[in-house]
């Protein structure tokens, strides 16, 4: 009975008002599919963190046929050079550890990185593949001391650090999270508005029924719920929106468009996005059940 | 049943208290008229005993309550020992005769079975069986008026509020709606009617409560409308 009652209010209430239902539903959508995005994009900065920052950070690439540099001078590496070297990364303080990678290592590596592109890997041999030694630091941002270190030494043809390389994709992915952010708070003002807006507007063309339930006593509960919960359910049919839109986003972008065009890094997984789920309908019914609270409050007196 | 002890009730945008120093005391299953013109502070009264206004000084009690002392989530509750009914009527325009009374009902979360039984019930005794499924505005006014009666009284309330009920009836039919409150009434309910009708005030010779600019004036059993009327 009590349930039944508050439903068909419910009901009525959304119908009443369908569009600006519509209007409340569809800011929720945008702002919380904004978080969600902000959020995995988060995720995806934390992602290729692990996956990179685990692994070595600066690479000493040595001499080979195909080596450019000057260092070189057109003369591969010597073994004595290679010892040497490895020799002195392992004497050097700021190494936590030094991997030798050989020309096969790094064509094994390379076929399987590109394995998508059979014409390339087809094309190159492993004798073009450089040797190097990967480097792991105990503090990543001492890499110029090492690279400094290193450069000229007999042997060296480059020393590259990953993670110099990585900060303008951490860069654009930051900038990508805070617009997306920026975005979503301006939505959120807006959702707050809307449904501050829609709630007093049913508050008014309902007066007449709020009245007649204040005067026979009822409770505030009984005359309050059914906004709220018209905010509510507004709040949560946005939120699937988001969620929809989330898991669109993710199958789409990342995997049908990222995944293939850039392999040299991974991707968040459906785990992050299933788990941004629950928070974002969380967020949609808590968002509009307070503005509708506040609302109430304001409008509808005892 | 209703205890007014020297209120007062001033409002800010007025100069002249709306209620000044009031004591009114109203025993159960009493009648009283409430009398006095416009602006007079019938209606203040009445909201005061709803708790819809709090007095600026003074106690009122209603039911055994104190309202000053009253929280507001009791207010429902001593609202649900007191129907009301208006000039104007207040039914719903988009429910049936039953399913207004049923409202009230409903609101204050009664059990469907009850309500099912209660409100033909009610109808039956405001003279509007046969008439559940109309709507509103395919009634008389006096029909609509013996509606928001039954919804006020449906609920057995023991205090029953009429703020000019007969205010925009023609005098036969203020007559039946007269009658009705009076059997209400003779079921041990406490009436009190605010009302400009001096025909009506004469013909039931009930207790007379006259308030003139916030004071009351007089306070007659078996009175009149006016002086020496």
């Amino acid at each position: 009975m009590r349930a039944q009652f508050i439903l068909s209010e419910i009901g009525i209430g959304l119908r009443r008002n369908l569009t600006m239902t519509v209007a409340v539903i569809l800011t929720v959508t945008i702002t919380l599919t904004m978080a969600g995005v902000g959020w995995l994009v988060h995720k995806q900065v934390d992602v290729m963190k692990d996956y990179w920052y685990d692994k070595v950070e600066v690479t000493i690439f040595l001499c080979g046929t195909n080596s450019s540099s000057g260092n070189c001078a057109g003369k591969e590496v010597t073994a004595e050079q290679r010892d040497q070297l490895n020799a002195d990364l392992h004497a050097t303080p700021q190494v936590e550890q030094v991997f030798y990678e050989s020309k096969r290592e790094a064509y094994e590596r390379f076929k399987v990185q590109f394995k998508d592109s059979p014409d390339l890997v087809r094309n190159v041999s492993a004798d073009a593949m450089p040797e190097s030694f990967r480097v792991k630091l105990k503090n990543p941002e001492q890499f110029q001391v090492v690279a400094s270190a290193y450069q000229d030494r007999p042997g060296v043809d480059a020393v590259q650090d990953l993670k110099k390389l990585l900060d303008p994709i951490f860069k654009l992915l930051g900038v990508g999270q805070k617009v997306a952010y920026i975005f979503a708070g301006v939505m959120l003002v807006a959702a707050t508005i809307l449904i501050s807006n829609t709630i007093r507007v049913a508050a008014f063309s309902r007066r007449r029924e709020t009245g007649i339930m204040r005067l026979v006593g009822a409770s505030n509960l009984y005359i309050q719920t059914p906004f709220l919960l018209e905010g509510a359910v507004a709040g949560l049919v946005g939120a699937v929106g988001a969620c929809g839109l989330v898991v669109i986003g993710k199958w789409y972008v990342v995997d049908q468009q990222l995944r293939p065009l850039l392999t040299f890094t991974n991707y968040i997984g459906w785990s992050e996005v299933v788990a941004t789920i629950p928070v974002l309908l969380l967020s949609g019914v808590l968002l509009c059940g307070l503005a509708s609270f506040f609302t109430i409050r304001r409008h509808l007196r005892v | 049943m209703i205890r007014l002890e020297k209120v007062s009730k001033s409002y800010p945008t007025s100069t002249r208290p709306a209620l000044d120093g009031v004591d009114v005391d109203i025993e159960k299953g009493e009648f009283v008229f409430l009398v006095g013109s416009s602006g007079s502070g019938k209606s203040t009264f009445l909201r005061l005993l709803l708790k819809e206004e709090v007095p600026t000084a003074g106690r009122v009690h209603v039911a055994g309550k104190d309202l000053s002392r009253l929280s507001n989530w009791k207010i429902p509750a001593l609202r649900r020992s007191i129907g009301c009914v208006f000039q104007d009527f207040r039914l719903l325009p988009n429910k049936t005769v039953h399913q207004n009374v049923a409202f009230a009902l409903e609101v204050i979360g009664k059990p469907q079975a009850t309500i099912e039984k209660v409100v033909p019930e009610v109808l039956d005794l405001v003279g509007l069986d046969g008439k559940a499924g109309r709507m509103p505005d395919e009634l008389s006014g006096g029909e609509q008026q013996r509606v928001a009666v039954a919804r006020a009284f449906v609920n057995r309330p023991m205090i029953l509020i009429a703020d000019e009920p007969t205010g925009n009836l023609d005098p036969s039919t203020s007559i039946g709606i007269m009658k009705l409150l009076d059997r209400i009434n003779r079921t041990g309910t406490t009436v009190v009617m605010a009302t400009h009708d001096a025909a009506i005030v004469d013909s039931m010779r009930r207790r007379v409560v006259e308030l003139s600019q916030g004071k009351v004036v007089r306070d007659q059993t078996r009175g009149v409308y006016g002086y020496g009327a």
